[in-house]
């Protein structure tokens, strides 16, 4: 299963309702990756703000888990979360808009030859340049999107929004994207 | 006859499956005779192959020592750790002699068992009962706070008392309460209020607040804490913010993270963190404005709010508002008289232009979807 479409089971977030600290690690383990991703990314690869975002995160989540109802889905919930962290930190001026750094991100999932790799970093470096360059609103339906397979529902949800204006966001997100990645049509491997 | 109308604002629909079999084959027959929009649709599925490509970056191993860090720093102010010490007067120690210890979470007997080896199996006894007694005492705090949604301490004790359906709470000139809100989040009471627990359940929590002050911290999802004051109920979206209510029932609202509202008779008003929102006696929650906007439109709003300050009043803020102040002009389209609607919205689409996906007919209409999305894409600015 690939660990963006990892997902806990209700006996974990029973457990951590429970405040059992194990339950609490699986749940973390879980989601942890892309939380983080969508905070580096967000904030243009800036390693720093991203994992202030996670830590704040998830001491919200670990220390509010007793109240989470359980009538909508966790995803929801915790993307609110990170929506709402990266939102208030970008508002409150703590990041600075910053020249990206592929250097901080992984880049592209790794397969095959040398050559091939070196190719495929290429192309990631000019991806991540170009969703760090999207306007924030489509910045982030794109994040949740690719990140964590969100439905529009989630996302609207995640984002206090309606599913027209995901629908319309990720439409932008997408054109704004294939001109921006105009150049690498028929050169990606 | 196919239907001409171009599809690009539905690719991501499309490509995502999400719409109606009919919907879809409209779609088709468009992309078979459009190669505008066959271009578009191939950029967008280019794009998503590239993104579905993207790898998650690792978050650092460290970050969860510095999660559990900050739990354990929580934890520790929640609910301070014990330590068994000796009791000097007597030969045995008494294993009943708890207090706290800020510094560690063992039990240790002071090296009480190094200087008197043989009354080790006594200390281990007396450990034993001490983990006994301190467990017995930890289970009914935890289900004490489990069980009880409501909890209130005040500042100056250390034992929770539990606040009971409708009962009023008058804090004293000098000190305040803190109300813990179930699992959700604190309200703190400030001297000299008068607030009451109106409701405490699974969904909704609501405190009535007559007059005084409360800061609350809610991390929880929207509309599940409410604070009804004599003018109007601050709905919380998620958030922080600081509710004060004079003698008249007159109240203001300043969020500081996130985002509330305060609701009256229909009448609803958005306020995102840094902007604060006003509420008078028979008039209900008035517009809200950002705390950095400037004296002037302040003013100006609050003569338009409460004291019948008409065009003029409006004029001004008019001239006042920044690209930010959109918060407070979006209101107004559905406040001021319909003869100025058209300048209101004049306004608003020089300072940041109409989205593509809202059309100025239906926000003149006051169509309430047209204005949802149109406030939707005017809060990244706010």
């Amino acid at each position: 299963v690939s660990p963006r479409h990892r997902a806990v089971g209700a006996e974990v977030l029973d457990a951590c309702r429970r405040g059992d600290r194990e339950g609490f690690r699986a749940l973390y383990d879980a989601y942890k990756d892309r939380v983080y991703s969508i905070a580096l990314y967000f904030f243009h690869g800036d390693r720093s703000s991203a994992s202030d975002i996670t830590q704040e995160v998830f001491v919200k989540l670990m220390t509010n888990m007793a109240g989470f109802r359980g009538d909508s889905g966790f995803s929801t919930w915790l993307y609110r979360l990170v929506v709402n962290a990266c939102l208030d930190r970008a508002r409150s001026g703590q990041n600075r808009e910053r020249a990206t750094d592929p250097a901080h991100f992984d880049l592209l999932q790794d397969t095959g030859s040398q050559e091939h790799a070196l190719a495929r970093m290429r192309t990631a470096e000019s991806v991540q340049r170009a969703i760090s360059s999207l306007p924030s609103q489509y910045r982030l339906v794109i994040l949740l999107r690719y990140f964590d397979d969100l439905s529009y529902e989630e996302m609207a949800t995640a984002l206090n929004c309606s599913v027209g204006t995901i629908s319309s966001r990720l439409n932008r997100g997408h054109r704004l994207l294939a001109e921006r990645l105009a150049s690498l049509r028929g050169t990606t491997v | 006859m196919i239907w001409q109308r171009h599809v690009t604002h539905r690719l991501a629909e499309y490509v995502d499956q999400r719409l109606s079999p009919g919907a879809a084959r409209t779609v088709e027959a468009h992309l078979e005779s459009c190669g505008n929009c066959r271009a578009a649709l191939a950029g967008y599925s280019f794009a998503a192959r590239l993104l579905r490509d993207v790898a998650l970056t690792q978050a650092p191993d460290s970050l969860w020592m510095s999660i559990t860090a900050a739990l354990d720093q929580q934890s520790d102010v929640a609910a301070p750790k014990v330590r068994l010490k000796p009791d000097a007067t007597s030969s045995e120690p008494d294993a009943t002699s708890l207090e706290p210890d800020a510094t560690s979470s063992q039990y240790v007997a002071s090296g009480f068992s190094r200087t008197f080896p043989w009354l080790r199996p006594l200390t281990a006894i007396a450990a034993l009962l001490a983990v006994i007694v301190a467990g017995a005492a930890g289970y009914r705090f935890y289900t004490r706070s489990t069980l009880a949604p409501w909890e209130v301490t005040r500042l100056d004790r250390a034992q929770p008392e539990r606040l009971k359906a409708n009962e009023w709470i008058q804090t004293g000139a000098v000190s305040g309460i803190r109300l813990n809100v179930g699992r959700i989040g604190t309200v703190d009471v400030a001297p000299g209020s008068r607030v009451r627990l109106v409701a405490a359940k699974e969904d909704e929590y609501r405190l009535g607040l007559a007059h005084g002050e409360i800061s609350a911290v809610i991390n929880a999802p929207p509309r599940l804490f409410f604070v009804d004051t004599p003018t109007s109920t601050v709905v919380d979206l998620g958030c922080a913010y600081t509710m004060r209510v004079d003698d008249s029932g007159a109240g203001t609202l300043r969020v500081t993270a996130g985002w509330a509202s305060l609701e009256w008779s229909g009448r609803e008003s958005l306020v995102p963190a840094g902007a604060s929102g006003h509420t008078r006696p028979d008039v209900g929650p008035g517009t809200p404005s950002f705390d950095d906007a400037t004296p002037a439109l302040k003013g100006a709003l609050d003569a338009f709010d409460f004291e019948n300050g008409g065009r003029n009043a409006v004029e001004v803020v008019l001239a006042e508002a920044r690209v930010r102040d959109t918060l407070t002009l979006w209101h107004l389209m559905s406040r001021v008289e319909a003869a100025d609607r058209e300048r209101v919205f004049n306004r608003i689409v020089s300072l940041t232009p109409l989205p593509k996906n809202v059309t100025k007919d239906e926000v003149m209409a006051l169509n309430p979807d047209e204005l949802k999305r149109w406030r939707e894409e005017l809060a990244w600015s706010w």
